[in-house]
């Protein structure tokens, strides 16, 4: 469904992504783990056009092109189809909680106010905050503004969503109540690509994780092949070094 | 020495007139260079080429040059030059224009800098958020963006609104009737300095209060959305008493306390 083939991105010369191919089917829930300074986060706002990649192709929705080709028709068109939950959450402060969700639906969807109404609590409730609806940002949690994050980007019913590192900013006893949601998200089929740190959401929850270093992708694979028998050294090397901080 | 009251009395009823012309003064200036500024900082922000340096070298030059100057060049050349294209009727054109000229260039160069201050107070994130759920950047600027810089500029467009209802008085050179002109006139007819300008003092003080005021309120009004997590300083009602109110600062919460913040203040309420 979305097919990422020799993406590649640099900053001042410095090669960040060196070739990365990623292939996406309907209903995978994808972990992409890793050090940090690996590429992850960058590799994700490339494939959502947030970044201009330097080179690589894209198969996704109607479009079938180089990265650097794409025109602004076909970018409008990948992030129309694409839902992004940020690190940070980036809600639109000036807006409640029920507006961040609505404001996608109407101003780019062009749906009617009422039924984005209707669309927006349904998120809200599905992350469980029907009753914070009309709070600004400023008045949650973090955990409850990244919940906020995750119904705005599922009311606009995307082929896919990605998760940037969503618990890296929570506090400890945050990070379950956003886990609990994606995890259900997983359960009713959603697809998903994810960024994270949390091992056991990447073991439990993903059926296919990637580990990246270095701007490569160097293995990938089935949670079981990943975490029980890694192949490469750099793998194993690294699930070491977080496991035994866990 | 003491004060001829009947004469402040007089010199406030005639000032009074000059109320109106000095609140003209600031309005047109305000109104025009609110949106230019706004466009200026826009074309320092995303660094447009050729314009970018000219809004640089305009906004040195007011802000290097003292107003009073710019006042006399302005006053000595738009006449003249005015002159050589429609005549001798330059010199009947009411002298508020001028006066309108110079604050209004004025005041864009200083909100030109409130203004790009303000843009980049509002976070990366905020864009991209919006570029993620598909809307396009106009209506990401429009919707987004700038009501939240628009919040962060209010206590610095107050600030320039204060500036240039003072500086306004300096329009008295260009020969304007505003309230300080109406008051300098009575004073040299009856030589009765002290009072008349007290009576300035008063205007103008009454003036900045309620301008000061009405931008406090509007401050709370629109930033209710980031009412929560501190209390926003309370406005000073009583200027003149030695009593300050209390300010209570609220500790900065935790991640999970703030959530309950909210309704944790309903709930005191209540109480």
């Amino acid at each position: 469904m979305l097919k990422i083939e020799g993406l590649r991105k640099s900053y001042d010369g410095n090669e960040i992504l060196k070739g990365i191919s990623v292939d996406v089917s309907k209903g995978d829930v994808i972990s992409i783990i890793g050090p940090s300074g690996s590429g992850k986060t960058t590799l994700l706002r490339n494939m959502t056009t947030l970044e201009q990649a330097d080179g690589g192709h894209i198969q996704f929705a109607d479009v079938d092109k180089d990265f650097q080709k794409l025109s602004s028709k076909d970018i409008q068109t990948i992030r129309r189809n694409v839902g992004f939950v940020f690190q940070n959450y980036n809600l639109f402060n000036n807006k409640t909680a029920l507006q961040n969700i609505t404001e996608g639906l109407i101003v780019a969807r062009k749906v009617n106010k009422s039924e984005a109404k209707k669309i927006a609590l349904e998120a809200l409730e599905r992350v469980g905050l029907s009753d914070r609806q009309n709070h600004y940002p400023s008045q949650l949690s973090g955990g409850q503004q990244q919940r906020v994050g995750i119904a705005r980007a599922v009311a606009l019913n995307p082929k896919v969503i990605f998760f940037d590192e969503p618990t890296s900013a929570l506090d400890p006893e945050l990070v379950g109540e956003v886990l609990k949601v994606m995890r259900d998200l997983a359960e009713s089929g959603t697809t998903m690509v994810v960024v994270t740190h949390q091992m056991n959401f990447a073991r439990n929850v993903s059926n296919k994780v990637i580990f990246m270093a270095d701007g490569h992708i160097v293995e990938q694979g089935s949670p079981e092949s990943i975490f029980e028998h890694p192949s490469e050294k750099r793998t194993q090397e690294f699930l070491t070094d977080i496991l035994a901080n866990v | 020495m003491s004060l001829n009251t009947d004469f402040m009395v007089k010199v406030a009823h005639t000032a009074i007139q000059g109320v109106p012309v000095t609140l003209q003064i600031v309005l047109v200036a305000l109104l025009i260079s609110l949106p230019v500024g706004c466009l200026f900082a826009l074309i320092r922000i995303y660094r447009i080429k050729g314009l970018e340096q000219i809004v640089k070298l305009y906004v040195s030059f007011v802000r290097g040059t003292p107003i009073i100057a710019q006042i006399l060049i302005v006053y000595s050349a738009f006449p003249s030059l005015l002159n050589m294209i429609i005549g001798k009727a330059a010199f009947s054109i009411n002298p508020i224009y001028y006066a309108y000229i110079v604050f209004t260039l004025n005041s864009i160069a200083t909100l030109t800098e409130v203004f790009r201050s303000a843009l980049q107070t509002v976070d990366k994130g905020q864009l991209e958020a919006g570029l993620m759920v598909g809307m396009r950047p106009r209506q990401i600027f429009w919707r987004i963006i700038l009501p939240q810089a628009l919040i962060s500029a209010l206590p610095n467009i107050t600030n320039a609104t204060l500036y240039l209802m003072k500086n306004s008085s300096l329009a008295f050179i260009m020969s304007v009737k505003d309230i300080t002109a109406i008051a300098k006139t009575e004073a040299a007819f009856n030589y009765n300095f002290l009072e008349a300008y007290l009576v300035v003092w008063v205007y103008y003080l009454i003036i900045c209060y309620s301008a000061e005021v009405i931008f406090y309120l509007l401050e709370r009004y629109f930033s209710k959305y980031r009412r929560s997590t501190k209390k926003t300083t309370y406005f000073n009602w009583q200027p003149f008493s030695i009593k300050q109110p209390n300010v209570s600062a609220e500790a900065e919460l935790t991640e999970s306390g703030r959530g309950d913040h909210a309704q944790n203040r309903r709930i005191k309420k209540k109480l």
